[in-house]
C-alpha cells in the first residue's frame, strides 16, 4: 500500500483536450509532455491554477513540491512578497512606455555592480534573445563567421541555435556552427586550423550539463585554458549562463570559474519570473554591441526590471548560492539513501544546485522514467531528463517530505520490479 | 531536397524489401507464388549504389544483401536509373538468366504491381478494412527499413544518426507489427521483427493513427501529446528517430 496515493487529473485532461483543439501540441516547448518527457502522460498534472514558494497546485487541486521552479525562473519562491511588492508598486507608476523608465538604468547598474565580468547590460525577454545577440555580437567584434558549440549544446531553439536535422532548419541555417568535445582544448585548435581561423565566438554553458547523460562539472582549470586559448586567437568567449546564472555565483558563472567572459547572457533567475533576460559583456565588446540592430517590443518594460533589482538584492541578503548548495546536496542525499534502501542506484551529478538524476540500474532509463512518474502522481515534481532546480523558499520540511514521497515511490517501483530483486 | 543515392538504398531495402512481407501476409501474392514449380532468385546490382538478392519460392520471399549467385542477375548502371526503374519510368535488362525471363515479365511484374497496389492505395480501396490493414502493416515496414537507410546514406539524416547511441529501439504498432532499429556506432539496421531488449520503445496507438502519421495527417510529437504515442526509454533515441521518419516522407511521399 503507498504512502501518498496516486493523484487524479481528469480535470487537468478535460482542460488539456480543449487545449488540443485551440493550441499546437496542446501545451508546446519544455513544460509540455513531448519535450518534458511526460512518460507516461497520464501521471502528469498538465495544468497549474495557483503557486506558492515551493508549491504548485493542478487543475485538480493536487498539490506538487517543485523542483523544476518553472525550468529555473523560479529562484526565491514563487509569490515572492519583496519581489512582487517591487512589480506592483512599478505597475502603478508605468509599464509598457514611449520612453523607457529610468528603472532601467538603476537595473543595469546593479547588474553592473553584481556581475563582475559586466561593465553594461542589454534587455531582453528570453534566454534565445540575448544567445543570438551574443553570437551576433561576436561576429560583429571579429568579423568572423564560425561559432564554435560545445557537445550536447543548447542555447535556445532560434535557427542558429538548433541542428541540421530539426524540422523547419535549412542546411545554410547551422553551416558555420562547430562543435567541439567538452574539456578538450586541443580539439579547439583543431577547429580554429581546419577553418583557417575564421572562428568568431566560443559559446558554452558553464558545464555539461546536456540531458539524458550525467551532468560534468568544470574545473577552474579547464575555464582558465579556454579563456587564454581564446585571448591568445582573438575569439570571442559567450558564457550562456541562461539556466545556472546566480544559482552558482551572484558575480555570474564565469566568476564561479575564476575568469572573465567576454559576454554572458542571464535570463531564468534574474527576476524571479518576471519576464526579462540580460546580456552583459566587457567595456571592450560595449561599442559593438551598441552598434547591433536589435529590439523587441517589450524588452524595455518597467515591470520586470524592479523585480529584478529587488531579486537580485534578495539573492544577495539570503546568499542564495550557498543555500542552494546546502539544500540541493540535502535532498540529493535523501533521495539517494531512499533508492538504496529499496535496492536502487541513483545517480546524482552536476551542481547541487541544478543536480540532475539517473537510476543506474538499467541503461534504457525505463526504470528512472517509472520512478519519476511515481514521484510527480505523488505531489513530487522532478524531471525525467533534465537538471533540477532549487528555490529559496524551500524549507528543512519540505525536503524531508520530498525524500519521503521518493523513498514511497521507490518502494512502488521495487514492488513492481520483483524481476530486480 | 533528396539525393538518388539514398532513394536507391530505399527503393532496393524498403519498397522491394517488402515483398518480403507482402508474400507472408497478402493472399494475393501467395496465389501469384503458388504457380512457382521451383525457386527462383533475382537480384539487382546498381553501381554505387545497393544490390541485393531476392528469392522466391511457392512459400515466400526474402531478401539477402549483395549479389548471391542468382538465378537472374539484373545489374543497373546508376542509382538514377535503378530509381527509374523501381517507378516504372525504365525496363529492367537482365544479363544473366535470360531464359528466366518469363519469372521477371509474369511474376515478378504480379508481385510489384501488388504492392503497388497496396503501398499506393487509392481512396476507394482504403474503404476496405482489411485492405487497409494490410496497407498499413506493409507501409510500416517500408517506413521501419527507409528510417535506417536515410541514416545510413542521406546527408541530413547522417546527422540525426550521429546523436544516437548504441542499442535497439523497438517501433511498432501496438499488439500487432513491431520491428527493431538496431543502432551501432551511428549506423541503423532494421530487423522486421520485435527486439528483446529494447533501449527504447516508440509505438503508435492502431492502425488508424500509424496510417495518418505514415501518411502525413498528424504529427508524431502532436500525438505524443494526445497520448496516442507512446515513447519509453532512451527518449534521445526516439527523438532522432523520429526527425529520420520526418525524412522518410520526403522521400516516400
Amino acid at each position: 500500500m503507498s504512502k501518498y496515493p496516486e493523484y487524479n487529473h481528469d480535470k487537468g485532461r478535460e482542460f488539456f483536450d480543449r487545449a488540443l483543439k485551440v493550441i499546437p501540441a496542446g501545451i508546446y516547448g519544455h513544460l509540455g509532455p513531448s519535450e518534458g518527457l511526460w512518460i507516461p502522460i497520464q501521471k502528469w498534472p498538465y495544468y497549474s491554477v495557483k503557486a506558492q514558494g515551493s508549491y504548485f497546485w493542478d487543475a485538480d487541486g493536487n498539490k506538487y513540491i517543485d523542483y523544476m521552479c518553472a525550468y529555473g525562473p523560479n529562484v526565491l519562491g514563487y509569490n515572492d512578497p519583496d519581489v512582487d511588492a517591487a512589480a506592483k508598486a512599478q505597475l502603478e507608476k508605468g509599464n509598457c512606455t514611449t520612453a523607457p523608465s529610468t528603472i532601467m538604468v538603476e537595473c543595469a547598474e546593479n547588474l553592473v555592480n553584481t556581475v563582475a565580468s559586466a561593465d553594461w547590460a542589454f534587455f531582453c525577454k528570453n534566454g534565445s534573445d540575448t544567445t543570438t545577440l551574443a553570437v551576433m555580437s561576436a561576429r560583429a567584434h571579429t568579423h568572423k563567421r564560425k561559432i564554435i558549440f560545445l557537445k550536447g549544446y543548447y542555447h535556445g531553439d532560434f535557427q542558429w541555435a538548433q541542428k541540421v536535422d530539426y524540422p523547419g532548419i535549412l542546411p545554410e541555417d547551422v553551416c558555420h556552427n562547430l562543435v567541439a568535445p567538452w574539456f578538450d582544448i586541443d580539439a579547439l585548435q583543431k577547429l580554429y586550423d581546419e577553418n583557417d581561423g575564421d572562428i568568431a565566438g566560443l559559446i558554452a554553458q558553464p558545464y555539461d550539463h546536456g540531458n539524458f547523460k550525467d551532468n560534468e562539472i568544470a574545473s577552474r582549470e579547464y575555464w582558465q585554458s579556454v579563456r587564454k586559448w581564446c585571448d591568445d586567437h582573438g575569439v570571442v568567449l559567450i558564457f550562456d549562463d541562461v539556466r545556472t546564472g546566480f544559482r552558482l555565483d551572484l558575480a555570474g558563472s564565469d566568476h564561479y570559474y575564476g575568469i572573465k567572459a567576454d559576454l554572458i547572457c542571464f535570463c531564468k533567475a534574474l527576476a524571479n519570473g518576471y519576464n526579462m533576460s540580460a546580456l552583459c559583456g566587457g567595456e571592450h565588446m560595449k561599442a559593438t554591441v551598441s552598434g547591433m540592430t536589435y529590439t523587441g517590443s517589450y524588452w524595455m518594460s518597467a515591470v520586470p526590471f524592479a523585480a529584478c533589482i529587488a531579486c537580485i538584492n534578495k539573492m544577495k541578503a539570503l546568499d542564495t548560492p550557498t543555500l542552494f548548495r546546502k539544500l540541493g546536496t540535502q535532498v540529493t542525499e535523501g533521495f539517494k539513501a531512499a533508492a538504496a534502501n529499496n535496492g536502487f542506484n541513483l545517480v546524482v551529478s552536476g551542481e547541487p544546485a541544478l543536480f540532475y538524476l539517473r537510476i543506474a540500474d538499467d541503461d534504457s532509463l525505463m526504470l528512472h522514467q517509472e520512478w519519476i512518474a511515481e514521484c510527480v502522481s505523488r505531489g513530487l515534481f522532478l524531471a525525467s531528463h533534465h537538471n533540477h532546480f532549487i528555490n529559496a523558499s524551500l524549507t528543512e520540511d519540505d525536503i524531508k517530505l520530498s525524500v519521503d514521497i521518493a523513498e514511497d515511490a521507490f518502494n512502488v517501483l521495487r514492488k513492481n520490479h520483483p524481476e530486480l530483486r | 531536397m533528396t539525393d538518388a543515392k539514398t532513394m536507391a538504398y530505399i527503393n532496393m531495402y524498403a519498397v522491394l524489401g517488402t515483398l518480403e512481407n507482402l508474400c507472408e501476409l497478402d493472399f494475393k501474392a501467395k496465389e501469384i507464388l503458388s504457380s512457382l514449380t521451383k525457386p527462383v532468385s533475382l537480384a539487382f546490382e546498381v553501381k554505387d549504389g545497393p544490390a541485393a538478392t531476392l528469392f522466391f519460392s511457392s512459400k515466400g520471399c526474402r531478401m539477402e544483401d549483395g549479389v548471391n549467385n542468382p538465378d537472374i542477375k539484373i545489374p543497373v548502371s546508376s542509382c538514377e536509373k535503378f530509381n527509374n526503374i523501381i517507378d516504372g519510368k525504365a525496363t529492367p535488362v537482365p544479363t544473366k538468366g535470360i531464359a528466366k525471363i518469363g519469372f521477371l515479365l509474369k511474376t515478378f511484374t504480379a508481385l510489384t504491381d501488388r504492392l503497388t497496389e497496396l503501398m499506393r492505395p487509392s481512396e476507394e480501396a482504403l474503404r476496405d478494412r482489411d485492405f487497409f490493414v494490410l496497407s498499413t502493416r506493409l507501409t510500416f515496414y517500408t517506413i521501419a527499413v527507409a528510417i535506417s537507410q536515410i541514416a545510413n546514406q542521406d546527408a541530413i539524416g547522417k546527422a540525426s544518426a550521429s546523436y544516437m547511441v548504441d542499442g535497439d529501439i523497438s517501433i511498432g504498432i501496438k499488439n500487432c507489427d513491431t520491428a527493431t532499429i538496431r543502432v551501432k556506432d551511428h549506423r541503423l539496421v532494421t530487423i522486421k521483427k520485435a527486439p528483446e531488449k529494447p533501449r527504447a520503445i516508440m509505438s503508435f496507438a492502431d492502425y488508424d493513427l500509424a496510417a495518418a502519421l505514415f501518411g502525413g495527417k498528424v504529427n508524431a510529437l502532436e500525438e505524443l501529446c494526445r497520448g496516442t504515442v507512446e515513447i519509453h526509454g532512451m527518449a534521445s533515441m526516439i527523438d532522432n528517430m523520429n526527425r529520420l521518419l520526418d525524412r522518410v516522407g520526403l522521400y516516400l511521399a
